[in-house]
């Protein structure tokens, strides 16, 4: 039986490298922190607050996410919107993820023969 | 009035660079009041849901650690395998060399044999503690500073030659030379530091006269087992070469003692007057006393060499 600690560990090494490609695919459409939360959220990638805020910053800092102030609405928010860099970067690491799928798609199919 | 998000985000923000400090408390203040709001809009009371968000967020100095791209740990993985190789390094040998050399020093200089073993032991503890502080401190701060090392790559020509286990201990090595050391600080210590007699002369336990040859000649001995006890460990087991040279030493050792205490030079003649039972016939009932145990730990020192070396040639 398999503790839920060790469960725990493997998720999140697991998850970990996908919040960047959930929020680099996201994030083609402009969006501020929270609402972004929320739709990876609402699309299964549930990301803790205190992770995916630190997270957009280094993000911009390293060129791949562009960031506006939108001061229209009742408080100002900080839009970040995937960059031409972001995108590419987004490309390969797509082309990995469905390398290691494909990859282990072909494992269990061998393993099974 | 300050509220509790005021005060989380100014906790944040002491542990945050300063020149993104503005800019970075006032999207984090955004988005704290956005999750507010979605939960008070669910019905939820204002104070409880504050309380909710900020701890769901966590402690502020490890929220500010990842805005700014920081560790949380003294020393991480990449300087840890450095400062350990180099904490064990030094703390193989320099605290028992200084407990060694203080305790001489106490012994010797100061003239207090009685207060050398605690002296040894204090110096070599106190040394072993700020070595270990001063190297992890200098780690912590390369560790915080991300200064590169430029250390060389690790390849597999490090890899030790040996796949057998060391027969000859670093701990075993240490303490053979910090006892050689003693014996010999003890050979000169009891000329100087002497016993005192009950009429408060004080007289050294063994003949001065020997001074003029026997007593440099045995620590002559003395010094080239420590130079046995080095090629031992360098060796790492025990070799049909060294179990000779060993041989060699005890006898060089063992037979001057021998011969000194079965002629009765060994003891200072000053002191034997001073003790009845050392005069009335006393010295001979010493000189068989330490001339048997002078034989039997050169006799055993010299088998166990021997069986050693043979276990590890097997």
């Amino acid at each position: 039986m398999v503790s839920e600690e060790v469960l725990r560990t493997h998720l999140q090494e697991l998850r970990r490298g996908t919040v960047v490609v959930a929020s680099l695919v996201a994030l083609r459409r402009p969006d501020y922190g929270y609402a972004l939360l929320q739709r990876l959220a609402a699309h299964g990638f549930a990301v803790d607050a205190n992770t995916l805020y630190p997270l957009l910053r280094r993000l911009e800092d390293q060129g791949l996410l562009t960031s506006e102030w939108n001061t229209e609405e009742s408080r100002p928010r900080k839009f970040y919107r995937t960059s031409d860099d972001g995108q590419d970067l987004l490309n390969r690491l797509l082309d990995d993820m469905t390398a290691v799928r494909s990859s282990v798609t072909e494992l269990i199919e061998g393993a099974e023969r | 009035m300050s509220s509790l998000t005021d005060r989380y985000v100014a906790a944040t923000m002491r542990a945050v660079p300063a020149q993104r400090r503005l800019e970075i408390a006032e999207e984090l203040r955004g988005s704290i009041a956005d999750m507010i709001d979605d939960r008070t809009s669910g019905g939820q009371d204002h104070a409880s849901a504050e309380r909710e968000v900020l701890t769901e967020l966590g402690h502020p100095e490890k929220l500010a650690a990842s805005y700014s791209d920081r560790t949380l740990q003294l020393i991480g993985p990449r300087y840890y395998l450095t400062w350990w190789r180099l904490l064990r390094l030094l703390l193989t040998w320099i605290p028992a060399i200084v407990g060694v050399l203080t305790g001489l020093s106490k012994a010797l200089l100061d003239g207090e044999p009685g207060a050398a073993i605690g002296a040894a032991i204090v110096a070599a503890m106190q040394t072993a503690v700020q070595i270990a502080f001063w190297v992890t401190l200098v780690f912590a701060v390369l560790e915080r500073t991300h200064t590169p090392l430029g250390l060389p790559e690790w390849t597999v020509d490090q890899l030790p030659e040996e796949t057998r286990e060391r027969q000859i201990s670093h701990s075993d090595s240490i303490a053979s030379v910090v006892f050689l050391l003693a014996t010999i600080g003890l050979l000169v210590g009891q000329h100087f530091q002497r016993w005192t007699t009950d009429d408060g002369t004080r007289l050294p336990a063994l003949d001065p006269a020997l001074w003029s040859f026997w007593l440099p000649a045995l620590i002559v001995v003395l010094l080239a087992t420590v130079g046995l006890e080095i090629a031992k460990y360098r060796s790492g087991r025990w070799t049909w070469p060294l179990v000779a040279v060993n041989a060699v030493l005890n006898v060089a050792f063992a037979a001057p003692v021998l011969w000194l205490l079965a002629t009765d030079r060994l003891l200072n003649p000053e002191l034997v007057e001073r003790f009845a039972w050392l005069r009335d016939g006393g010295t001979v009932e010493f000189a068989r006393v330490a001339g048997a145990v002078v034989v039997l730990v050169a006799i055993w020192d010299v088998i166990d060499s021997a069986v050693k070396a043979g276990r590890a040639t097997r």
